[in-house]
């Protein structure tokens, strides 16, 4: 069984670039490209000449204590706040200074998934999830198709009539993810969506985002400052084995995992760019720090 | 940054809003649904305490002015002094304050809550204007509905001044309606109408505005819905003072 066939059948996640790749020159151009991005609000610096990029198909994990600035980067992706100078490029697009009608072009491609899930309370779960494709105006029959389908991936079609009072702080992160895929995009952002979770829970939300890293195509940046989330993105990968079922296997066992990094912000600057391994010898005292706790 | 600053500051952002809005009532999208919701929320939610803020300050005129006005022998003027004090000034300032009360720290604080909650970036994640989803809806809205809620709080202030002046001070209905007639003409009833869609303006601005710009989660709902009503409130007062010599200029008319 092919893994479209696959998806079709039992996860049924969105239709993306996996099925129609993207050709080699596509693939050369970063989803997410940082160049000296610097943000200051008053006298606090929060961001200090910030570079990165993210390749397709790439997960970056931006770790770093609370106030080192993760949460502003997803902002500045998404164009919720301007950076006071440097360069932001999506998909090769230069959109630092765009208005706020391109910008709203652009995030159509992006997905967003909130620290707390961020749903609308005053729309049920089908409303939440349909909530981008109702307002694009397509067909009722085919949004219900879509929003079924994507509580599927996140193991939720249950709730599908409940309203966000009614779910559990996971349920509602899982919801959120579901929301954030429905378009199909091919950027996914996660803000913390592991923060608060018991692990089993935080385990389930990282295994979403390696399914959509490793049989989606998707380029995701992943903040967080949780230990565990780092140890499953970085270690682990998702294959459809030959019954169909997706399957988590760990890094060594067959191949070695090379499209998840990792960058380690301090005081708004790069303390740290590289692979898991890297970071876990590194010499630098707050990595050492942050990583075992003292 | 100091009171002057600030107001300065605030009052370019409600322009800017203002821009907004207008923009996106002439390019779109529209949310029709959304903006019949809001009528419905404010027009029809409002509708029981308009009527009876109207039906007591009706009676309160009479029950006030009467005596005076008998005392004088122009006892049979009552509905005329009613009429004009109710259809120019407290009609439409009543109403909209009573609105400000209700319905502009409803919009603040569910903004507001939006905001702390990341609904409103998640809304602009998700590729929605919330100016356009959330800020013109309500102010199309309190625009239609205001003026409605001014004449029915009208309606009714005539009739508990007509109650009140027939069971408290047994004056013939027959005179207190031919008195009202004779109070209002055409022009107070237009300038009772322009008065209502400017105010509809203000608070839906200033409300939309503090709900926005919340700041400091739950605790920052709770300042932001009182700063709406109270900045709407005062507002709406000040600007009835222009207002009223804008229209009297206009329809060169005087109060009684």
């Amino acid at each position: 069984m092919s893994l479209a066939e696959h998806l079709t059948e039992h996860e049924a996640p969105p239709e993306t670039d996996f099925e129609a790749p993207l050709d080699n020159r596509q693939r050369i151009v970063p989803a997410i490209e940082f160049s000296d991005v610097e943000l200051a609000f008053d006298d606090v610096v929060v961001l200090d000449k910030v570079t990165f990029r993210v390749r397709r198909g790439e997960t970056k994990i931006v770790l770093g204590g609370s106030g080192t600035g993760k949460s502003t980067i997803i902002n500045l992706i998404l164009g919720l706040i301007k950076p006071d100078s440097g360069r932001i490029c999506i998909d090769g697009e230069d959109v630092t200074e765009y208005e706020e009608p391109e910008m709203m072009r652009v995030r159509k491609k992006i997905g967003m998934v909130f620290q707390e899930g961020a749903l609308f309370d005053s729309l049920s779960v089908y409303e939440n999830v349909a909530y981008r494709l109702h307002e694009e105006g397509v067909d009722e029959d085919e949004v219900e198709h879509e929003v079924r389908r994507m509580l599927r991936f996140v193991n939720l079609e249950d709730a599908i009539d409940k309203m966000p009072i009614e779910l559990s702080g996971g349920m509602r992160r899982r919801v959120g993810i579901a929301r954030a895929l429905v378009g199909n995009p091919s950027i996914v952002l996660f803000d913390e969506p592991t923060a608060g979770l018991d692990p089993p829970t935080a385990r389930t939300i990282c295994e979403l985002a390696i399914k959509l890293r490793d049989l989606e195509d998707v380029s995701s940046i992943f903040v967080t400052h949780e230990m565990n989330n780092l140890d499953y993105l970085s270690s682990e990968y998702a294959i459809v084995d030959e019954e169909g079922n997706v399957e988590f296997e760990t890094e060594g066992e067959r191949l070695c995992l090379i499209n998840t990094e990792v960058i380690m912000l301090k005081d708004g600057k790069i303390a740290f760019s590289g692979k898991d391994e890297q970071l876990r010898m590194s010499p630098d005292p707050y990595i050492h720090r942050f990583i075992r706790g003292k | 940054m100091n009171p002057v600053s600030k107001f300065l500051y605030e009052l370019q952002e409600i322009a800017f809003l203002t821009w907004r809005v207008l923009v996106g009532i002439k390019r779109g999208p529209r949310y029709v649904t959304e903006t019949i919701d809001q009528m419905d929320e404010i027009g029809v939610g409002s509708l029981v305490i308009i009527i009876l803020t109207g039906f007591f300050t009706g009676g309160v005129l009479i029950l006030q002015a009467y005596p005076t006005l008998a005392f004088y022998g122009a006892q049979t003027q009552a509905g005329q002094g009613v009429a004009t004090t109710l259809v120019r000034e407290l009609g439409p300032v009543l109403t909209a304050l009573m609105v400000a009360g209700r319905v502009g720290s409803a919009i603040s604080a569910e903004i507001g809550s939006m905001v702390v909650s990341q609904q409103i970036d998640a809304m602009r994640a998700l590729g929605t204007s919330p100016v356009r989803k959330l800020v013109t809806p309500r102010i199309v809205a309190l625009i239609v509905a205001l003026p409605l809620l001014t004449v029915a709080s009208d309606v009714f202030g005539l009739i508990g001044g007509g109650l009140v002046a027939k069971q408290i001070y047994g004056l013939d209905t027959t005179v207190y309606t031919s008195s009202v007639r004779n109070g209002i003409n055409i022009d107070d009833v237009i300038g009772g109408i322009i008065k209502p869609l400017v105010f509809g303006v203000i608070i839906g601005l200033i409300a939309c505005h503090k709900g926005l710009s919340t700041q400091g989660g739950t605790v920052g709902v709770g300042k932001s819905t009182t700063s709406a009503v109270v900045s709407a409130s005062i507002s709406v007062i000040i600007a009835d003072f222009f207002l009223s010599k804008v229209l009297q200029t206009l329809f060169k008319t005087t109060l009684f």
